[in-house]
């Protein structure tokens, strides 16, 4: 299999969806660490309208389908977190246009845009501990496994996967640069991101899907 | 809460059903999205936008006609709007010479504008999008929820001159240079003596004192530059006058408009009171006021207090301040 069907890619999305609602509390726990605990409340606010209105998304290919993810996102995620993740999914909706499956090389190609539009957004560079990290690595190990060649498109993602989800232990140390966390300065040594957490979360569940 | 409101939720959307109902022959009203755009919208020039947070008004659904904005897409009460409400409007006012998106400097606004901007340009890759960001509020060089100084009174001067402009068939390029030269000349800061209520919040935004005052507060109640004791006007124009006058700075010989902008519980009175004594000052300081503003502008909500505002002129723009224009306040 060298490529991701639309199929697929909707089950990525749905995935994401499933592992926002299922870990709203969770989130926000990690969140009340350092941040003010709204994360997992307003990542789950926005993917709970993204699954009521998913029927009536424009389903004729991944672009557009992406871009209705982006802007029901947007409008309601609360705080920053709907610019952020809204982004995402315009930026690789804006890469898939008119595409109804993806290559390795066309999904890191649509995910480093994405990272580079978050960054653009929010500031945020790599190493300031936010959401953007944990992508980097997602982004870093696709274009390695591009060029290498090895395995399936299923293995890179896999690796991915592992690559984002290290990225909490990773950065655990290190001090937040970005948003409420970085109010806190020094003491956000040592704790998790949620940000990160989140996306390597949802990183690894989508590989546990489409491996199904 | 003591307000005139059915249910607190719906403040918005009943605000801006009265405004249509008010103007229906000039005004067409999009209640999913808050739009209010003008009923004779242009085909042959750039069409300009703004929409902050609800709450500023007559800012700036209220500055929506010929002359001044095309069309205007508030959040609620002292939010930005979201994404897809300028996804929509900017949508609506497509069209070949461009779409000019005025933002007041806000952190929620600069994200929000930004991502429609690249979502209508991703939709339409011949559409042109121009932006200008107002941040006139000399008051603190950041604040919550801004990226550097806040966007106040001072967005007029800009929507005025940009909206006369592009009524002459500017192009959009031209409005932006404009737009940027305008809002680079403007130097605004406010005083409040209360706070004031969001309906759907039900409580004051801040407390402040019987006796105090909040020198340097920013339109959605962010502190400024200090709590102090009221004074007496007179004492309270030189502290703004003079933080205004000196950072631009405006010197001997310019000429300048004057805005004395209420936030909307000051009575009419106490603004020509307060103007008599900019007037003063900008005489004993050289400046000649070729133009002047006294009413509500730019408000937040039922809060009593002011803001005073300078914009340096040129042949150009003053020009444009007096071009006819035609809006629900009529107040130019």
């Amino acid at each position: 299999m060298n490529t991701l069907t639309q199929a697929q890619v909707e089950l990525a999305v749905t995935t994401m969806t499933e592992v926002a609602l299922a870990n709203e509390t969770y989130f926000s726990d990690l969140d009340a660490v350092m941040g003010d605990a709204d994360f997992g409340h307003s990542l789950a606010d926005g993917f709970r309208v993204v699954k009521e209105r998913w029927g009536e998304f424009d389903h004729s290919s991944i672009g557009p389908l992406l871009l209705n993810v982006a802007t029901t996102l947007t409008s309601h995620t609360g705080g920053s977190s709907g610019p952020v993740w809204g982004t995402l999914f315009m930026r690789t909706g804006m890469a898939f246009r008119g595409k109804t499956e993806l290559t390795l090389d066309e999904i890191a190609a649509g995910l480093r845009s994405g990272m580079e539009g978050i960054m653009k957004r929010g500031g945020a560079v790599l190493g300031d501990k936010t959401l953007v990290d944990a992508l980097n690595a997602e982004v870093e190990s696709l274009e390695a496994s591009a060029v290498s060649g090895e395995g399936t498109l299923i293995d890179a993602l896999d690796r991915a996967a592992t690559a984002a989800y290290d990225m909490r232990e990773t950065s655990k140390g290190w001090v937040a640069k970005r948003g409420r966390q970085s109010f806190t300065g020094e003491r956000s040594s040592g704790t998790y991101d949620p940000g990160i957490v989140a996306f390597g979360d949802m990183a690894k569940a989508i590989v546990a899907a489409l491996k199904q | 809460m003591k307000k005139f409101v059915d249910d607190p939720t719906q403040f918005v959307h009943d605000m801006e059903e009265g405004l249509y109902l008010a103007n229906k022959d000039s005004l067409k009203w999009v209640p999913e999205y808050n739009i209010i755009y003008r009923a004779d919208l242009p085909k042959d020039k750039v069409l300009i936008m703004q929409g902050s947070g609800s709450g500023h008004e007559p800012a700036h659904i209220m500055a929506v006609g010929p002359g001044m904005l095309d069309a205007a897409c508030p959040g609620a009460v002292f939010a930005a709007p979201p994404m897809d409400f300028v996804l929509e409007c900017t949508r609506l006012l497509k069209n070949p010479h461009g779409v000019l998106h005025i933002i007041n400097n806000y952190q929620g606004d600069r994200m929000a504008w930004d991502m429609a901007k690249e979502m209508a340009e991703a939709e339409d890759p011949d559409l042109k999008i121009g932006v200008i960001i107002v941040n006139d509020d000399v008051a603190v060089e950041d604040s919550l929820y801004t990226t550097g100084r806040r966007g106040v009174a001072g967005n007029f001067f800009v929507m005025k001159a940009v909206g006369a402009a592009s009524e002459q068939g500017k192009s959009l390029e031209e409005l932006v240079a404009l737009g940027e030269k305008v809002n680079g000349w403007t130097r605004s800061m406010g005083v409040a003596l209360t706070s004031c209520t969001p309906p759907a919040k039900g409580t004051p935004i801040f407390e402040i004192g019987d006796d105090e005052i909040e020198v340097g507060v920013g339109i959605h109640g962010e502190p400024g530059r200090r709590r102090d004791k009221i004074r007496p006007a007179s004492e309270i124009v030189d502290e703004l006058f003079e933080a205004i006058r000196s950072d631009l700075p405006f010197e001997s010989g310019d000429r300048v408009a004057v805005m004395v902008n209420g936030l909307g519980g000051t009575p009419i009175s106490e603004l020509y009171l307060l103007y008599g004594l900019v007037a003063k000052k900008c005489e004993a300081a050289g400046l000649t006021i070729a133009k002047n503003y006294v009413g509500n502008y730019c408000t937040s909500l039922e809060m009593q207090g002011f803001s005073l505002t300078l914009s340096k002129l040129d042949d150009e723009i003053e020009g444009y301040l007096d071009a006819p224009a035609s809006i629900p306040i009529r107040v130019f």
